[in-house]
């Protein structure tokens, strides 16, 4: 099974060689890590708009996880659904502002503890 | 698992960057941020040189562009996550998109790390970036330096470093040890080809290019004019190239193929986001309207401030100009 593991490399036929050399659990663990990194990120900020950027990174994350699952099935679906993971995140970034800027100038503030209770 | 990494050695790089992330959060009072930082980083460090040592005792070469992308995006999405003021985490979470779009570019998906930059770094960041200037207090007189309290403060950093590190554990343990199982799969010649077969202009012009085209000959087209695609056989690898004038028909063998005639990564995607994937298109179509709708109904509304906000603001000035 490990032999597997380190015998599949992301090479295409045509492709470079020195660009063959890595396995796509290389690519797996900078994505994890960049989702850990952007958890910790949300849950321990606590300005909204830095909590927002953070789920942005975790987004991008998930984009290197699906790029680098469609070079290892040399199938494009994966760079396909990058371009939604985009879209999510544009209106995601267009929602999210304006109701920051909307909540900003109600209480003058973008701590999260603001916001601890509403109503309506 | 062993083949890539020690498991021993990747949780005590985990534990060593969970306590370096906690250190280098913001916090008021001693700061621990710089040796917090260099403790993050050594571990992300220790890991690379685990990675790149084992490949090179397999024969394999460290490929050096990754492992300056992966350091670059972790190091600037460590920044991000821990710079108290939110203009530079937005300006290092560009450095991270920039990083990651050259992970892209050496995972031969070139089309997605130019739109990354394009869409990414060029507009939500940018959006962000004006957001952050609109909705940020104006600093005291004479005290610049100052930070409000929800920026110069993290909540419970050692508890989600820690949890965070637990889940990056977690996941590169099944990840290193569970994917194995997958296999690649798909042929991706005839992928190719059949991406070929709908753009019958470009293959004329490649053939024409190359000179294998002769006077009034052109590739064949399946069902008509219009709508039609290339008459390139997927099994046999042929390619029938007919003659507009006498209507006769030759075909062109794999052999033949100039070399120049390949489908790009552009052409790749596109044909799997306008064949494939069409209903999907739809849907992010009405997911941005919906977004714009949203957008333009919030920021229409006309805000009161509230009175506990303005009670908390004439305290904050005036707290400014007397003694504290």
């Amino acid at each position: 099974m490990n032999d597997l593991l380190g015998s599949i490399t992301l090479a295409q036929t045509d492709f470079p060689e020195a660009m063959g050399t890595l396995t796509l659990a290389h690519y797996l663990f900078l994505s994890a890590a960049m989702f850990a990194l952007g958890l910790i990120g949300f849950v321990t900020r606590r300005n909204l708009i830095v909590m927002f950027l953070c789920t942005e990174l975790m987004f991008q994350a998930s984009g290197v996880a699906l790029i680098a699952f469609s070079r290892f099935h040399l199938n494009h679906t994966g760079q396909t659904f990058v371009i939604f993971v985009l879209t999510v995140a544009a209106a995601e970034a267009a929602m999210a502002l304006a109701l920051v800027v909307l909540l900003f100038r109600k209480r003058e503030s973008l701590s999260t503890e603001v916001w601890t209770e509403m109503s309506g | 698992m062993d083949a890539l990494i020690n498991p021993l050695a990747l949780y005590i790089a985990c534990a060593l960057g969970a306590v370096g992330v906690a250190l280098a959060l913001p916090t008021r009072g001693v700061s621990w941020r710089v040796p917090g930082g260099l403790l993050a980083a050594g571990a992300a460090g220790l890991v690379i040189l685990l990675l790149s040592l084992n490949a090179s005792k397999s024969d394999q070469l460290p490929n050096l562009y990754f492992y300056a992308f992966a350091a670059l995006a972790l190091g600037s999405a460590l920044r991000m996550i821990t710079h108290p003021r939110p203009v530079y985490s937005a300006l290092y979470f560009i450095l991270t998109i920039i990083a990651s779009s050259g992970v892209y570019v050496l995972l031969a998906a070139e089309f997605m790390a130019f739109a990354l930059i394009i869409i990414y770094a060029g507009a939500i960041l940018i959006t962000y970036l004006f957001v952050i200037m609109l909705a940020t207090q104006a600093p005291v007189e004479g005290d610049e330096e100052s930070q409000a309290d929800y920026d110069a403060e993290a909540r419970e950093p050692l508890v989600a470093a820690g949890v965070g590190f637990v889940l990056l554990a977690i996941l590169t343990t099944m990840m290193f040890n569970g994917l194995s199982d997958l296999a690649p799969k798909s042929d991706p010649v005839e992928r190719e080809e059949m991406v070929l077969k709908s753009i019958p202009l470009k293959v004329d012009r490649v053939l024409a290019d190359a000179a294998l085209l002769e006077e009034n000959e052109r590739v064949g087209r399946i069902g008509g004019e219009g709508v039609s695609e290339a008459a390139i056989d997927v099994e046999q690898r042929t390619i029938v190239i007919e003659n507009t004038e006498t209507g006769e028909n030759r075909s062109l063998d794999a052999e033949q193929w100039p070399e120049g005639l390949y489908a790009t990564n552009t052409e790749m995607v596109g044909y799997s986001l306008m064949r494939e994937h069409p209903g999907a298109i739809e849907i992010a179509g009405v997911i941005l309207l919906m977004a714009m709708l949203g957008a333009t109904v919030l920021s229409r509304r006309q805000v009161e401030i509230d009175e506990e906000a303005k009670a908390h603001e004439a305290r904050r000035l005036h707290g400014s100009e007397g003694p504290s």
